[in-house]
């Protein structure tokens, strides 16, 4: 089965007014860590998708989700 | 007219660091190599045996420094965090394993070799650890190139 980790980082970002060096900055882990989850390169920790739902204001779950 | 306060502008941060280990990455086995000769290399005096296992160390300790992301206490904790973040342990962790891999495929090779040429340990050594650390740094240079565009 081909599963992949979809996200909507990108476009909450945009609706937000955030930078991705902003969102980092807010995480605290580099640009690259999300440039790379932004991309589905990267499957962020558990610890991370809490992180980033918190800083754009959605809950994990509107965040990511499994894409078949 | 603003000038950067000079504590501010000497000191080291998470980002001035990432670049560092970008464009470092592809010198580091050349200077490995460079090295190498020096401390494997026959009837070497006393100063250039000393001279190479100082570079040795440094280099080594460097690399080490880039692949595991060993934490710099004088930074402070935001620049911490972010040299040590997700992405770049799961770098680490994936150029250590084609590290361990070229150990691998690079002492099996050096065993075979050894029934047709005769392989000196000193050599043997220096290929071993230094074709595992090139494949290591090279495979996490190749995984962390590049700074992305905001936009990609």
């Amino acid at each position: 089965m081909n599963e992949r980790l979809a996200n909507r980082l990108k476009e909450r970002r945009g609706e937000l007014g955030l930078t991705q060096s902003q969102l980092a900055e807010m995480c605290l882990v580099s640009r690259k860590t999300i440039n790379t989850v932004e991309n589905g390169i990267f499957v962020p920790s558990t610890v991370l998708a809490l992180k980033l739902a918190q800083a754009l204001d959605l809950s994990v779950e509107q965040l990511f989700w499994i894409e078949r | 007219m603003s000038y950067r306060e000079r504590p501010d502008f000497d000191r080291p941060t998470a980002e001035s660091i990432e670049r560092s280990r970008r464009s470092m990455g592809w010198v580091i086995p050349l200077v490995v190599v460079q090295q190498g000769f020096t401390i494997f290399r026959h009837g070497a005096d006393l100063a250039s045996q000393l001279l190479g296992i100082f570079a040795w160390a440094t280099v080594s300790l460097t690399i080490l420094w880039m692949l595991f992301g060993l934490p710099l206490r004088w930074l402070p904790k935001r620049d911490q965090a972010i040299l040590n973040d997700e992405w770049h342990k799961s770098v680490s962790g994936d150029a250590g394993r084609w590290g361990i891999a070229a150990l691998t495929v690079i002492g099996c090779a050096m065993m075979i070799a050894r029934i047709w040429v005769p392989i000196d340990a000193g050599l043997a050594i220096y290929g071993l650890v230094n074709g595992a650390l090139i494949v290591a740094v090279g495979r996490y240079t190749w995984l962390n190139r590049g700074e992305p565009d905001e936009g990609e």
